[in-house]
């Protein structure tokens, strides 16, 4: 069937593709100028802006929104395509006065778009009913970790096998950097329960491509392997309070040897006697220094300048681990306490320090900073 | 059948205010409805703009000394939502129903008139309860607008007044879906057949049935949320034997559904001005209608579909049902492009932003599928990908269609039309806008970054794509002013809009703009679903 040729009327069109036209230039010119490539634009579409997973289950979830996404590209391109057609082609145009073919309907196209989305979503199903048998199969493990989420702080108990009744060999209490975090073997199936004692957390590594919420009462569990070595980070992913955004914890994955031998100095470490508290008599001044909500108060401390003085440190969280690193300018460590388990309070002696700013940080928590200014 | 005494003769003493605050007329309590819900719609957008200043840079507690603490960022996002779903597209959806349903089915007025007054009135003192949590110590809700326990039951007395404030909402969608329902089925015009009815009045039938099967399911879960708070029940505490996880089925078996009520009424406006502004009839209205039921059934069988992550639901059903329910939308997407197909389309504003909705919904739609794929799921749930995910259904669709619905209907509810300039500036800045927010979401979601942070590291990479993503706010935010300034201006200076300005369909275009007292002097005969083009053009145009 032919229609008569239209000409587009109005200034509709061209203003619209002025604007259309517009947008794309200062989209192309902002990417450019933020130092995006197309390479990167388009691997910002995939995990991980393309870089995938590291377990032996990403894969396959990595395969799946694949195929998932390009179902949707050529759907939206197609869907999109008549959209934009319709609006361009079928404008009224001033000799439209009667009116167009009064289509109620057609039997024959409702069931054929019905069916061949039908036929795509089922499809999609089973594929990914396939893939959920991947990623959450059960695997014999050697390596037993409970990820112990509570506010605002994970810890890692490591088992000496599985179930409730294993016993902890080890708790990391460090959740992040080079000193903590959850070391795991490479290449070896990890078996990680998941437990709260009060609200509902989620683990969250993205480079595993998985999240698994951490529920009260609830033995939530998963089985995986690393595949590639690295240092992965993780964080919860599900809204627990104020310190929410501070729950990140790392992923070291090392080999097997390295993972045995860190363990079992980790355990070594662990059943020496502890060293006593740095209470002791305080010298110099003393400068007070809370640790509350994942936050240091006050956040700026002043100090004399060259002369050794103490830190008298509180820690008012229950059961959450704090200590303080001071930092010059330039980055270099000044001091470094030991870990402090709130509810706690601890005298930390600071040798001299040169006049000037310092930083400190919570190495348990990043995210708590504050200053020292010694003059 | 009782007769009425039309324009019952006011006393002469009463103001227009005093009008206003009793009336029980349909059309002022719709409008009512708009205006409560337009000014909750600001109020939720300037906490949207809270949230997306303490993201724009990462640290921002370092580099701007803390826009916000984390307390209040939390009650920020927490509150944003709570006011745009419960105070905000719920009440306007039901708004436009109010104001729309009883002129379409040719009706004098809704069927309990002071029922429905109480439904409105209900919706400010809600809303006001649930925003003073702002005013008491500890500050308002602060759990996300899901108030998952075990956190919300730690958090202070601003969680009990969201509760209470919830609950009337949910009294004032209960009263006004029993209210549309005995409307729609016994005060329909004669010759006004259940498959004549106007699309909107049809979706806003079903949502009816949606509120009224779902809603009080919401209410218990929040009655056993404030047991558990206040009087030492254990529903929800796991620590004496109760379920945290109990909550989240009680809560998502009303708020997907409930996703449908913000939702099926926009599919609603949609179908009218789509018809009008193609100047053809809506292609395969019983399709359509279907499609609609069909929505509403499944509706009640994706709710784990928010739980994937808890180990606790049955996945394969509720992901096979989830891509299911694609199906129904799908074809209503395509009855709508083939609506347009070979018609005359008259590119007023009200078709922009229906244009707007199905280009911009359908993206909501596709981004959706990917969480009905448990595993993909695993990677993406509760990340910024679903923060797009639900940004492009119901800004990009809910809120484009409520838009068009404002530029549809203003003619007819003040006599006047708005500016169409303005309306174009509007629509091309929100689009604009939006897009920039909303769509790098999607990216953010895909590097892993987690919704509600209040706080992100620099070397996370997600720096630009916040600093976007600001940015379109601070444009929606600004899209929003030309819309206020051309209803002030409008309603003044307008163009006078006589009865049918856009040579429309349905029946409450067969009255005068705006409608007197109890809407009708005289109605055209009704033999389709389009008995004001019927009397235009003549049965014999229609086929």
């Amino acid at each position: 069937m032919s229609m008569p040729p239209r000409s587009r009327t109005g200034s509709g069109p061209l203003i619209a593709g002025l604007i259309i036209a517009a947008v794309v230039v200062v989209t192309i010119v902002v990417l450019a100028a933020s130092g995006a490539t197309p390479a990167g634009v388009w691997n910002s579409f995939f995990p991980m802006h393309g870089t995938g997973g590291v377990t032996d289950r990403s894969g396959s979830v990595q395969n799946l929104y694949d195929i998932v996404f390009y179902i949707a590209v050529a759907i939206f391109l197609l869907v999109e395509g008549l959209i934009v057609w319709s609006v361009f082609r079928y404008r009224r145009k001033s000799t439209d006065t009667d009116l167009p073919p009064q289509t109620h309907g057609n039997n024959l196209v409702e069931v054929i778009w019905t069916v061949i989305p039908t036929a795509i979503v089922i499809f999609l199903f089973a594929l990914s009913w396939q893939t959920l048998n991947v990623v959450d199969a059960v695997t014999p493990s050697q390596v037993h970790v409970r990820a112990v989420a509570a506010q605002f702080q994970w810890s890692f108990e490591y088992l000496d096998g599985p179930g409730d009744n294993a016993n902890v060999v080890f708790k990391q209490v460090i959740p992040g950097g080079d000193a903590g975090g959850l070391v795991l073997p490479v290449g070896e199936p990890v078996h990680i329960d998941l437990r709260s004692p009060d609200v509902i957390h989620a683990f969250y590594v993205p480079k595993f491509l998985f999240k698994k919420d951490v529920v009260p009462g609830r033995n939530n569990n998963f089985d995986f392997t690393i595949e590639e070595p690295g240092t992965y980070h993780g964080q919860c992913a599900e809204l627990c309070g104020a310190g929410h955004a501070a729950m990140v914890f790392d992923v070291h994955a090392v080999s097997r040897a390295d993972y045995d031998t860190w363990l079992a100095d980790s355990i070594a470490k662990a059943n020496a006697t502890p060293a006593p508290a740095p209470s002791g008599e305080a010298a110099g001044a003393t400068v007070e220094l809370v640790a509350q909500n994942i936050a240091f108060n006050p956040g700026a401390l002043e100090a004399p300048a060259d002369a050794p003085f103490t830190i008298h440190f509180k820690n008012e969280d229950p059961s959450v681990p704090h200590d303080v690193e001071i930092k010059d300018a330039g980055g270099a460590v000044a001091f470094k306490g030991d870990l402090v388990t709130g509810v706690a309070e601890a005298n930390y002696s600071v040798p001299a320090l040169a006049a000037g700013s310092y930083s400190f940080i919570c190495t348990v928590h990043p995210n708590m900073t504050g200053t020292i200014t010694a003059k | 059948m009782a007769t009425t005494t039309l324009n019952p003769a006011a006393p002469a003493y009463r103001s227009t205010l005093y009008e206003w605050l009793t009336t029980t007329d349909h059309k002022k309590i719709g409008i009512m409805y708009l205006i409560n819900s337009m000014i909750f719609f600001v109020a939720g957008g300037l906490l949207a703009l809270v949230v997306r200043i303490q993201l724009v840079v990462p640290k921002s507690a370092d580099v701007m000394g803390g826009f916000v603490t984390p307390e209040f960022y939390n009650q920020a996002f927490t509150m944003h939502a709570s006011f745009m779903l419960f105070l905000f597209i719920i009440p306007i959806l039901a708004g436009f129903g109010n104001y729309a349903v009883p002129l379409q089915l040719g009706a004098p007025d809704m069927a309990f008139p002071r029922i429905n007054a109480l439904s409105l009135w209900l919706l400010p003192l809600g809303g006001l309860l649930m925003a003073s949590g702002f005013l008491v110590s500890g500050g308002s809700a602060a759990a996300g607008w899901t108030e998952y326990p075990p956190l919300s039951q730690q958090l202070g007395t601003g969680t009990d007044l969201w509760i209470m404030g919830l609950v009337l909402i949910g009294t004032s969608s209960i009263l006004g879906a029993i209210n549309f329902l005995v409307t729609i089925f016994k005060m329909r015009a004669p010759g006004l057949t259940l498959f004549r009815m106007p699309v909107l009045t049809w979706t806003v039938l079903v949502t009816s049935v949606l509120v009224l099967m779902a809603t009080p399911v919401l209410t218990s879960a929040l009655i056993m949320l404030f047991i558990d708070r206040n009087y030492g029940g254990h529903f929800f505490d796991p620590a004496n034997g109760g379920n945290a996880i109990l909550y989240q089925n009680v809560f998502w078996f009303y708020s997907h559904p409930a996703v449908y009520i913000m939702v099926l009424p926009a599919m609603g406006i949609i179908s009218e001005v789509l018809p009008v502004f193609s100047r053809k009839p809506l292609f395969g209205y019983k399709a359509f209608v279907f499609a609609t039921v069909g929505i509403g059934a499944l509706g009640f069988s994706v709710w784990a579909h928010h739980m994937f992550t808890t180990g606790a639901v049955f996945l394969p059903f509720f992901s096979l049902m989830t891509f299911l329910i694609a199906v129904p939308t799908g074809v209503k997407m395509f009855n709508w492009i083939a609506t347009m197909w070979r018609g005359q389309l008259q590119f007023s504003t009200p078709l922009l932003y229906a244009v707007g909705f199905l280009s911009m919904f359908l993206i909501g739609g596709l981004n959706g599928a990917f969480s009905a794929a448990v595993p993909v799921d695993f990677a993406l749930h509760d990340t910024y990908w679903v923060v797009a995910h639900i940004h492009y259904v119901l800004f990009g669709g809910s809120v484009f269609a409520v838009f068009a619905g404002i530029y549809y209907w203003f003619p007819k509810m003040t006599g006047r039309m708005l500016g169409e300039g303005l309306g174009k500036v509007q629509f091309v800045l929100m689009f604009i806008g939006f897009n920039l927010t909303f769509f790098p979401m999607h990216q953010l979601g895909l590097a892993g970054m987690p919704r509600r942070i209040a706080d992100y590291a620099s070397a996370a990479g997600w720096n630009e794509l916040n600093m976007a993503a600001t940015v379109g706010g601070f444009i929606i935010a600004l899209s929003v002013l030309p819309f206020f300034w051309n209803v002030l201006v409008s309603l003044r200076n307008g163009k006078v809009a006589g009865d049918d300005p856009w040579e429309a369909n349905t029946l409450e275009w067969a009255t005068s703009s705006p409608p007197p007292p109890y809407n009708f002097d005289h109605l055209p005969e009704i033999r389709s679903e389009r008995p004001v083009f019927d009397a235009r053009h003549g049965r014999t145009a229609a086929h």
